[in-house]
């Protein structure tokens, strides 16, 4: 059952194949009676899918000329089925993007100015529209505001006798040490955590030493000591057993959904992982999660925590009806109408008005959402510096060599000199 | 066997035979059989109609295959990020290549993956299909559950089952753990992955096997008769009659598979979640292409890349060719 959506993208995306090389009809012209067909394109999981439907159709009572088309995949497959779409010219009109892609596309002229397209961001939160906004031009508009963030199973604690850390003052020492007494009593197949290493968490780890993944003027800027220093403590973790086994681990980092997550299956305590999760995590396990601090943050040199947007709405620079597209993205990101049905889903609302209309309707992971981003917005450290064209690479690279690390084909020495080299070589291209 | 007692010259008679709407068919054919001075009169605007018949065929193959063939190769000289005009590089892809570790990590995946399992396909078809020409009872039925896999085994939905089977709470070790032994998590330990890949390729017999059952077929029985009633046994007679007679089926065998084999893309897309890992062990060299390609937008690498495996399909056939003059027999 699990397995179902990575299945499901699959599918998609041989048919998106099969679509590119066939060259198939179906333009996004408004050919029948003068109704313009926008298409629009998203990642996520089934609940995500039909809160988009609905938006979808709210829109479209609202504006009886347009019609929009919604296309979805999970999250790994979302980015090479976007990549051949644009290849073949038959990208969506509106776009979903994140991180690091909007500069990616942005700066390969594939998206719009949406300066040019009158689009309001008045009452967006500047530091989430500035996440948009590369050299200048602003390619995307923020869905919400998210945050990294600890999500913790409270009854495997407690099913394990381990008391809750001290979020405000908990160091990395604390974490493992907490981690290891998890893995001492928890039963076998129920782990502490999932191992930790991906891209975000060596953001925050690398901020709280001073550095970076990346330098302002694009280079590489993490330290090598940094790097090996975060996988001797994931090797400790590993090899006590309060993350799964290497091979496990590999099979989990292609499965992306957050049901299939160790956290979502009820079998880990903790997980890093973005704020805006909580709600799926928590439906997939089944029970109330909550959202904490990392590690480190007290005595660190600098908070390794930042506010991100979520997502990017982006339009296609090739689309034949901007307009209406920034009319729909308009709608996405400023309608209270909207909000209503997305919730936090997609972040907690970057837009100042639609906050305030949704609070009263949000559930209760909603508002653990918006309480956490509100305590952390004095805290966060300063804004993430995003990577440059050629780092969305980066994630992939480091699944590599953390592999070759976990699997101990390679020291934390060498995989952070190599993690350092590919990652250099990825950017410069 | 009895037709070829029969040359083909004989095809002036077979009007008794055939029925009245097939005689413009008979006749045509024995026009083409006339000399070559009567074929100038009527033969121009038959051809015209023929290639006229043609032309949507033509078409197609000029517009989806030679097109985008000659494409890629002017590409493979460009930069090329899909979104902007390609810039003309010369020979830097190639050069590029040349220096490229995770190319060649997936040179050698890819080696090992075709030379492994195109011999264990090879045998398993061979063998089931000694075993089928036996006479076996419904035969027809066995002949269509072995080759079913063939037709299944490139599909997406037998690549997720096969990632269902092999991972950690799989059916093999949901089998394993009955004998109280834990076992890893197949499809995602850099020691095995590539092993699951071999295997579900070696899965796919059945196709060689259907082809293996027909040359079965056409060796003549006489042979074994004769060498039966010289003492011949069982092994003899399959090293000295029925492997020297088979040779240029497994020859067309060997040539098919190994061109697909090296072709492979769908199982390990699927099966390594579409990164070739873990720690790149599955990376097939059509994966990497498609990573280079589709995933970092290095169009123009990518084509270079597809090229190079042009050629070493080529050559690879290329020898497979010269050396058959060695081995293979074509009848006496």
């Amino acid at each position: 059952m699990p397995r179902r959506t990575s299945g499901l993208a699959a599918l998609c995306l041989t048919g998106v194949l099969l679509a590119v090389s066939a060259c198939g009809g179906g333009s996004s012209g408004g050919s029948d009676g003068g109704a313009v067909e926008l298409r629009f394109g998203w990642w996520g999981n089934n609940d995500r899918a039909a809160a988009t439907q609905k938006v979808i159709e709210a829109f479209q009572a609202k504006n009886p000329g347009i019609k929009v088309k919604g296309s979805y995949t999970d999250f790994n497959s979302y980015f090479d089925r976007l990549a051949t779409e644009v290849a073949g010219g038959r990208a969506p009109d509106v776009i979903t993007l994140g991180g690091a892609y909007p500069r990616e596309y942005g700066d390969r002229g594939a998206l719009l100015d949406l300066a040019k397209t009158g689009l309001k961001t008045d009452k967006i939160g500047a530091a989430a529209l500035d996440n948009g906004k590369f050299g200048g031009v602003q390619y995307g508009v923020p869905t919400g505001v998210n945050a990294i963030s600890l999500i913790v199973n409270e009854s495997v604690f407690e099913k394990a006798a381990v008391d809750l850390p001290e979020e405000d003052t908990w160091t990395w020492d604390d974490f493992k040490r907490i981690a290891k007494e998890l893995a001492q009593k928890l039963p076998k197949g129920t782990f502490a955590l999932a191992d930790p290493t991906r891209t975000d968490m060596l953001d925050v780890y690398s901020r709280q030493r001073g550095e970076a993944l990346y330098t302002a003027d694009g280079k590489v800027g993490i330290g090598e000591k940094t790097l090996v220093d975060w996988w001797t403590m994931t090797l400790e973790l590993m090899n006590a057993g309060a993350t799964p086994p290497a091979s496990q681990t590999a099979e989990l980092i292609t499965q992306p959904a957050p049901e299939q997550s160790l956290m979502g299956r009820g079998q880990a305590a903790m997980q890093f992982d973005w704020s805006n999760q909580l709600s799926a995590l928590s439906k997939a396990a089944g029970q109330p999660l909550r959202l904490m601090r990392v590690p480190g943050e007290s005595g660190a040199t600098q908070p390794g925590m930042w506010l991100q947007a979520s997502q990017i709405y982006s339009i296609n620079a090739k689309s034949e009806h901007p307009q209406e597209a920034a009319k729909f993205v308009d709608f996405l990101v400023n309608s209270p109408d909207a909000g209503k049905i997305i919730l936090a889903d997609r972040g907690i609302p970057a837009n100042s008005d639609v906050r305030t209309a949704i609070q009263d309707v949000l559930g209760e992971p909603e508002k653990a959402q918006a309480t956490f981003i509100d305590a952390l917005t004095p805290k966060a450290g300063p804004p993430l510096v995003i990577g440059p064209a050629g780092s969305t690479d980066t994630p992939k690279i480091l699944d590599r060599v953390n592999a070759e690390v976990l699997f101990a084909r390679q020291q934390p020495a060498a995989a952070a000199t190599d993690f350092v080299q590919q990652v250099g070589t990825a950017i410069k291209q | 066997m009895s037709e070829r007692l029969h040359p083909p010259e004989t095809s002036e008679t077979p009007a008794t035979t055939v029925s009245p709407t097939s005689t413009s068919l008979v006749r045509t054919r024995l026009k083409d059989r006339r000399p070559a001075g009567h074929r100038k009169i009527s033969g121009p605007p038959r051809d015209r109609i023929g290639y006229l018949f043609l032309t949507p065929w033509f078409i197609g193959m000029a517009l989806f295959t030679v097109g985008p063939i000659l494409a890629s190769l002017y590409l493979s000289f460009t930069e090329y990020t899909l979104l902007k005009p390609p810039e003309w590089l010369g020979l830097d892809n190639y050069r590029e290549m040349l220096a490229d570790p995770r190319l060649h990590k997936s040179l050698l995946v890819t080696f090992v993956y075709v030379f492994v399992s195109v011999p264990i396909q090879l045998v398993l078809a061979l063998a089931l299909a000694l075993l089928l020409n036996r006479g076996v009872r419904g035969l027809s039925f066995y002949r269509s559950v072995y080759y079913l896999p063939s037709l299944l085994a490139g599909s997406v939905s037998i690549a997720i089952l096969w990632r269902q089977i092999f991972g950690k709470d799989g059916l093999v070790n949901q089998v394993l753990a009955l004998f109280g032994t834990e076992g890893v998590s197949w499809v995602s330990h850099p020691d095995f992955a590539l092993g699951t890949l071999v295997l579900l390729n070696a899965w796919t017999f059945g196709a060689p096997m259907v082809i293996f059952l027909a040359g079965l077929r056409q060796i003549p029985t006489s042979y074994y008769e004769a060498a039966q009633v010289d003492g011949a046994g069982t092994v003899t007679r399959f090293f000295h009659i029925t492997l020297p007679m088979l040779t240029p089926i497994i020859f067309f065998n060997l040539v098919l598979q190994l061109i697909g084999a090296f072709q492979s893309f769908t199982q390990a897309f699927v099966v390594s979640g579409g990164r070739g890992g873990p720690s790149d062990s599955t990376l097939l060299y059509t994966l990497y292409l498609y990573e280079r390609g589709f995933g970092s937008f290095d169009m123009g690498y990518a084509s270079a890349m597809a090229w190079f495996l042009l050629a070493i399909i080529a050559v690879l056939t290329g020898i497979n060719f010269l050396f058959a003059r060695r081995w293979v027999f074509y009848g006496g």
